[in-house]
C-alpha cells in the first residue's frame, strides 16, 4: 500500500517537473486504429484470463448471438432491438458481425441519447436531490449532447466543465428556461461551493474520496485536513449569491489561490493532491490550472478513474471496486496491470470514449454469458460471467416502447410543464414513477409499485391490447400463420431471441387452453403471452 | 416455487437474505417463524410520521409569544396539561396534550427546502455519494411483520418536488421504498378544471387489473408469469432476478388480499369521516389509522397543499391568513386521529411524529410573511413510547434563539428510533460498500422524552 502510494507520489512529481499541460500526443491515423483496438482487446482477454488460471475459475461459456445482440443494444443506445434489426443480426453469416454491429450502434443517434443519461447520470446524480439542478438538468443534457455527438474526448469534457464561466450565467430568467447548453447545473448542485465542488471533482474525475478529511484529519486517511483545502482552494473564487429560494452565481475572483480552513484562522493554499505547489502560468485562472493538471496524459488518477468507470458500466463491477474510491483503505486493483494498459491506451488514444467501448466490447469478458454454467458463482471481480444488470428506468420505457411499438401521445417532457399541470407524456410520468436508479445496476431491485406499475399500468395495459399495440396486430391478425410462428415473433419483439422447443410448447399449450375455455379467445391469450414476457425477469434485466 | 437446483455462493446468498429476497421465497420452517412473529402479543410499535411541508410557523402553532411585537395576532390558549399552552386555532390539539411532548427548542443550519427536507427525512445533508434512505424505509426495515400482505412503508399525498431523494428508500433499493397514495393531487399551483378527488386518489396505483381482463385470464396469465421467472431465476440466481420475481409475488399477493381493503375509506361512518375533514390530509390520517390497524409499521401523512394554498406552510406572504386555515385543517385531522387510534387501543403502541423541514422567522417580513428559519423552532411526538404531557427546552422571549436544550437534527431522529424499540447502533450497508447505523453515534436521543 504504501509502496504504490509513494509511486504515485514519484510519478506525479515527475508530471509536475514537465509541466502540468502537457499537450496530448497526436491520436495515431485511423488505419491504425482499428489494429489498437484489437490489441488492446487481445490484452485484455489475455490478462482476464491470467487470472481465470490463477484461481482456476472456468469462464462462462460465450453468449450467443441473440443474448450479445440484446446486451450491446441495451447497453449502447438505451433500448432493445426491434424485431427487424434483430432478425437481420441473427442471419448475419459474417464472422465480424459483432464488431460491425457495435460500430453502427456507436454511430447511431440513440447511442447519444443513451449517453446522455449514462454521463447525466454520473456528473449529476443530484438531480433527484435539489429542484433547482432539477429544472436545470435539460441545459445540461443539451451541452451533453454537444459533446457527444462530436465524440468529444473525456478530457474535454471535464476541461469543459471544470473551465465554465461563471459571471455571466446570465439571470434567474436564463437559468431557468433551461434553453442554454451549458454544464452550470453541476455548479449549482454543489452550491458553487470550493469544498463540494472539490469533493465532486475528485470523486467523479479521480476516483478519490476527500470529502472525509473536510471536517477533521483520519488517522488512516490518505489525505488530511489541510490537503483538502489545499485543493478546495482551486475553487476558492467561486461565488454565490442567494435569493429567497436559489443559488445563483455571482463575480468570481478567477485568480484566487488559497482558502481559509473553516475554524482556524489559517489560510490553505492551493496544492494538487500530492501536495506539489502548481507552476502558475500568466493570466491562467485557478480552476483552469487544475483542470490542465488533472487532463494531462501522465495524470494517475485522471484516465484510470474514467476507465475505471466505464469498465463498471460494461462489466457491472469496477476494476477497483468501490469506483468512487479507488485510492486508500483496502481497494486494490482485481488487475493491476489491465487499469493501468486501459488508463495509459485511453489517454494515448485522447480520451476517446469511442475507443474504449469497441475495446471492451469486443472483450471476451464483456461476450460472456450470463447464464449459470455451475453451481458456485464465481467472484465478481474474475469477470468468468456475466453479472445480471438492472435497466434504468429509461431503458425500461425506451425497451417496452421498442418491443410494443408504443407512441407516446403526450408530447412534453418539460419538467416544469408537468409541474405546472401541462399533459405530461406517458414517458415522463413513467420515469417518475420509476425513479432514479439509486442502487449498483447489479444489485438492482424491483419495487412492489413497479410491479403493479408494469402488470396493470395505462402504458402496458395499451401495449398489450388488441386494438392499440402495434406489434401485437401484426403478429395476431397477419393470415395464414401457424400459432407457432406468431409466439416466435413475439418472443423475438421483447426478448430478442427464438424461443426454446419447451417455450413454445407450453405457448403454444396456453392459447389452446384459453380457446377451449372460451370460443374466440385465442387472440387475447396472444396477447397473454405478450403481457407475460414483457413482465418476465428476463425482459427487465440486461443479461 | 421450487428453489434453484443451483447454490448460491456464499455472498450472493448474504446479499439476498440482506435484500429481503430470500427470506419471503423460502419455505418451510422461515415461513413458520415468520407466522409465529407475526402472531405474538408483542407486536411492535407503529409510527405514523405527519410532514408539515414547507416549513410551519412555531410562532403560531406551538411556541406563540403573545405581547412581543414578532408574536403576529394569534392569542394563546390552555391545554389539557396545566402551563403548557399553544395557538387558539388548534383547540382539538389542545385537549389532547396529556399525550403529546412538544420539542420547542429545534436547532439545525439548513433553511433551503431541499436542504432541510433532506436532511430532516433522512438526518444527512444531501450532496454526497451515499443515497441514504428516508426515515420511513429505515425505520420500517426494521418494525416490518415477515409475511405482511400490506407492505411495511406508505407514504401518503407527498410532495416531493422540495428534494424527491428525501422520499426514496436510497441505499436501502426499492424493497423499502414506500407504496405512495395520493401523490398526484399535489401540483405546484392549481389547476383549473382538475377537481380533487380525495377518495379515488387515495386508492393503490394500478392495483386493479386493467379494464377488459377478466379475473380467470388474469390468473391465467400471472401463472404463465410465474413460469418465465423459475426458468429464469433457475439459470441466472442473481439478485436483480430474485428481487424481480419477489416483488412480484407481493405485488399479486397484494392484489389478492382483502388487506387492501384497508384503503376502502368509503367503509367508515361518514360522521368520522367528516369528523378527520373532508380533505386530503383529514382523510389521509383516517387512511393511516386503518393502514396502522392492519400492522402497517410505518405511515406518513404529508400537510402540503390545502384550501387553496398552494405552498402549504411556506407562508412567506400573508402568514396569519395561511396559517389559520392550514391549523384548521391540521387540528381536524390529527386530534381525530388520536382519538380514534385511542378507541381502539392502539394509541399505546402508536407514535406520532409532527415536523417539516425548518420552522419561521420569528421577525414578521413586509408582506406579512415569514420566512425559512432553521435556528429555533418546534416539533411534536404525541402516543406511545414516550413520557407525554411535556415541553422540552424553550426559547427566548423574541423567539429567536434557543434558550435552553437545544436539539439537533439526529437527536431527534434517534428519539424516534428508540421510542419504537429500534436499536440505533444496528448498521445498513450502504451504496458505497461503507454500513451505516440507524442513528449516527454522535447522536443524543433526548432521555426525558423516553418511557
Amino acid at each position: 500500500m504504501l509502496a504504490r502510494s509513494f509511486l504515485a507520489l514519484v510519478a506525479l512529481s515527475a508530471l509536475m517537473l514537465c509541466g502540468a499541460s502537457a499537450v496530448a500526443p497526436k491520436g495515431p491515423d485511423s488505419a491504425n486504429l482499428s489494429g489498437d483496438v484489437e490489441k488492446l482487446t487481445a490484452t485484455i482477454d489475455r490478462l482476464i484470463a491470467q487470472r481465470w488460471g490463477e484461481t482456476m475459475t472456468a469462464p462462462a461459456p460465450l453468449a450467443d448471438d441473440a443474448e450479445f445482440l440484446r446486451r450491446v443494444h441495451l447497453d449502447l443506445t438505451g433500448r432493445i432491438p426491434s424485431v427487424e434489426e434483430a432478425r437481420t443480426f441473427l442471419a448475419d453469416r459474417r464472422p465480424d458481425k459483432r464488431a460491425r454491429l457495435v460500430e453502427q450502434l456507436l454511430g447511431s443517434s440513440r447511442y447519444v441519447a443513451h449517453f446522455i443519461n449514462v454521463w447525466r447520470q454520473l456528473l449529476l446524480p443530484e438531480a433527484g436531490n435539489n429542484f433547482q439542478v432539477r429544472i436545470q438538468q435539460s441545459s445540461f443534457e443539451a451541452w451533453l449532447k454537444q459533446m457527444i455527438a462530436k465524440n468529444a474526448g473525456y478530457d474535454e469534457m471535464a476541461r469543459e466543465l471544470l473551465n465554465l464561466p461563471l459571471d455571466k450565467s446570465g439571470t434567474e430568467i436564463d437559468l431557468f428556461l433551461g434553453n442554454a447548453a451549458t454544464p452550470l447545473a453541476f455548479y449549482v448542485a454543489k452550491e458553487f461551493k470550493p469544498e463540494n465542488l472539490a469533493a465532486s471533482t475528485a470523486r467523479v474525475f479521480l476516483g478519490i474520496k476527500i470529502e472525509c478529511a473536510q471536517c477533521h484529519n483520519h488517522p488512516f486517511a490518505e489525505w488530511n485536513r489541510e490537503q483538502f483545502w489545499g485543493f478546495a482552494a482551486f475553487f476558492g473564487g467561486v461565488r454565490s449569491k442567494r435569493t429567497q429560494d436559489f443559488v445563483l452565481p455571482d463575480k468570481e475572483i478567477k485568480e484566487k489561490r488559497e482558502l481559509v480552513i473553516p475554524g482556524t484562522e489559517r489560510f490553505a493554499q492551493a496544492r494538487f493532491l500530492n501536495g506539489v505547489e502548481p507552476v502558475w502560468k500568466s493570466k491562467s485562472t485557478s480552476r483552469g490550472t487544475l483542470a490542465d493538471w488533472m487532463t494531462a496524459p501522465g495524470n494517475p488518477y485522471f484516465s484510470r478513474a474514467a476507465v475505471n468507470r466505464v469498465w463498471e458500466y460494461f462489466l457491472g463491477t469496477g476494476l477497483v471496486d468501490p469506483v468512487d474510491e479507488m485510492v486508500g483503505g483496502d481497494h486494490r486493483p482485481s488487475h493491476p496491470e489491465l487499469l493501468d494498459v486501459l488508463a495509459h491506451e485511453f489517454a494515448a488514444h485522447r480520451f476517446d470514449v469511442k475507443f474504449l467501448i469497441r475495446a471492451i466490447t469486443a472483450s471476451q469478458a464483456y461476450q460472456l454469458s450470463s447464464a449459470a454454467n455451475q453451481p458456485e458463482a464465481p467472484a465478481r471481480e474474475l469477470f468468468a460471467r456475466m453479472p445480471l444488470r438492472g435497466l434504468t428506468a429509461e431503458q425500461m420505457f425506451d425497451s417496452v416502447a421498442a418491443a410494443t411499438g408504443y407512441r407516446d401521445r403526450g408530447n412534453d417532457d418539460n419538467y416544469l410543464a408537468g409541474l405546472l399541470g401541462g399533459q405530461r407524456s406517458a414517458r415522463a410520468e413513467f420515469l417518475t414513477r420509476f425513479g432514479a436508479q439509486t442502487e449498483r445496476a447489479v444489485e438492482a431491485q424491483t419495487s412492489i409499485l413497479q410491479a403493479l406499475s408494469l402488470m396493470n399500468g395505462k402504458v402496458i395495459a395499451a401495449a398489450t391490447s388488441l386494438e392499440d399495440s402495434e406489434t401485437l396486430a401484426a403478429v395476431v391478425e397477419a393470415p395464414f400463420v401457424a400459432t407457432e410462428e406468431r409466439i416466435a415473433t413475439l418472443y423475438l419483439a421483447v426478448l430478442s431471441r427464438e424461443p426454446q422447443a419447451e417455450e413454445v410448447k407450453r405457448a403454444v399449450q396456453f392459447v389452446n387452453d384459453a380457446g377451449k375455455r372460451r370460443k374466440g379467445s385465442k387472440k387475447e391469450a396472444l396477447a397473454d403471452v405478450f403481457w407475460a414476457l414483457l413482465n418476465s425477469p428476463e425482459f427487465i434485466v440486461n443479461h | 416455487m421450487s428453489r434453484s437446483s443451483l447454490r448460491l455462493s456464499r455472498r450472493d446468498w448474504l446479499r439476498l437474505s440482506a435484500a429481503g429476497v430470500i427470506g419471503y421465497s423460502m419455505s418451510g420452517w422461515l415461513e413458520n417463524l415468520a407466522s409465529a412473529v407475526a402472531a405474538s402479543p408483542e407486536r411492535k410499535r407503529s409510527c405514523i410520521l405527519l410532514w408539515m411541508n414547507g416549513g410551519p410557523s412555531q410562532m403560531d402553532t406551538f411556541d406563540l409569544k403573545p405581547g412581543h411585537k414578532n408574536g403576529g395576532p394569534y392569542k394563546e390558549i390552555a391545554t389539557s396539561v396545566p402551563g403548557i399552552k399553544i395557538s387558539e386555532h388548534l383547540p382539538q390539539i389542545a385537549r389532547q396534550m396529556k399525550e403529546m411532548v412538544l420539542v420547542r427548542s429545534m436547532r439545525t443550519k439548513e433553511a433551503d427546502h431541499g436542504r432541510a427536507t433532506y436532511q430532516m427525512r433522512t438526518g444527512y445533508l444531501p450532496g454526497g455519494a451515499v443515497s441514504y434512505p428516508t426515515l420511513g424505509s429505515l425505520l420500517s426495515k426494521e418494525l416490518e411483520q415477515p409475511g405482511a400482505a400490506l407492505p411495511s412503508f406508505v407514504s401518503i399525498a407527498p410532495y416531493r418536488f422540495f428534494s424527491p431523494a428525501a422520499y426514496n428508500s436510497g441505499f436501502l433499493g426499492p424493497r423499502y421504498a414506500p407504496l405512495v397514495v395520493g401523490e398526484n393531487q399535489q401540483s405546484l399551483i392549481p389547476i383549473p378544471g382538475r377537481q380533487n378527488n380525495v377518495e379515488d386518489s387515495l386508492k393503490v396505483p394500478d392495483i386493479a387489473r386493467p379494464e377488459g381482463v377478466s379475473g380467470e385470464r388474469e390468473a391465467a396469465r400471472i401463472d404463465l408469469l410465474r413460469q418465465m421467472q423459475d426458468d429464469f431465476v433457475r439459470t441466472r440466481p442473481a439478485l436483480p432476478a430474485e428481487s424481480q420475481r419477489s416483488a412480484y409475488q407481493r405485488a399479486v399477493t397484494l392484489m389478492q388480499s382483502r388487506a387492501t381493503k384497508a384503503f376502502e375509506l368509503d367503509d367508515e361512518p361518514k360522521k368520522l369521516r367528516d369528523a378527520y375533514g373532508r380533505n386530503l390530509f383529514g382523510q389521509g390520517c383516517l387512511l393511516a389509522r386503518r393502514l396502522v390497524e392492519q400492522g402497517v409499521p410505518f405511515v406518513e401523512v404529508t400537510l402540503s397543499n390545502t384550501a387553496n394554498l398552494t405552498l402549504g406552510w411556506d407562508t412567506h406572504i400573508n402568514n396569519f391568513e395561511a396559517v389559520k386555515k392550514l391549523s384548521e385543517v391540521l387540528d381536524s385531522g390529527w386530534a381525530t386521529l388520536m382519538n380514534d387510534l385511542r378507541q381502539r387501543g392502539l394509541l399505546e403502541s402508536t407514535l406520532i411524529v409532527w415536523m417539516g423541514e425548518f420552522g419561521r422567522t420569528p421577525k414578521i417580513n413586509d408582506n406579512r410573511g415569514r420566512d425559512h428559519w432553521a435556528n429555533s423552532w418546534t416539533t411534536a411526538l404525541a402516543g406511545g413510547g414516550i413520557k407525554c404531557g411535556q415541553v422540552i427546552g424553550k426559547t427566548s422571549a423574541d423567539g429567536m434563539e434557543v434558550a435552553d436544550r437545544p436539539i439537533g437534527v439526529q437527536d431527534f431522529l434517534a428519539t424516534i428510533a428508540v421510542a419504537l424499540g429500534i436499536d440505533t447502533k444496528k448498521q445498513n450497508n450502504s451504496n458505497v460498500g461503507r454500513p451505516i447505523r440507524i442513528a449516527d453515534p454522535a447522536a443524543k436521543p433526548i432521555q426525558e422524552v423516553l418511557a
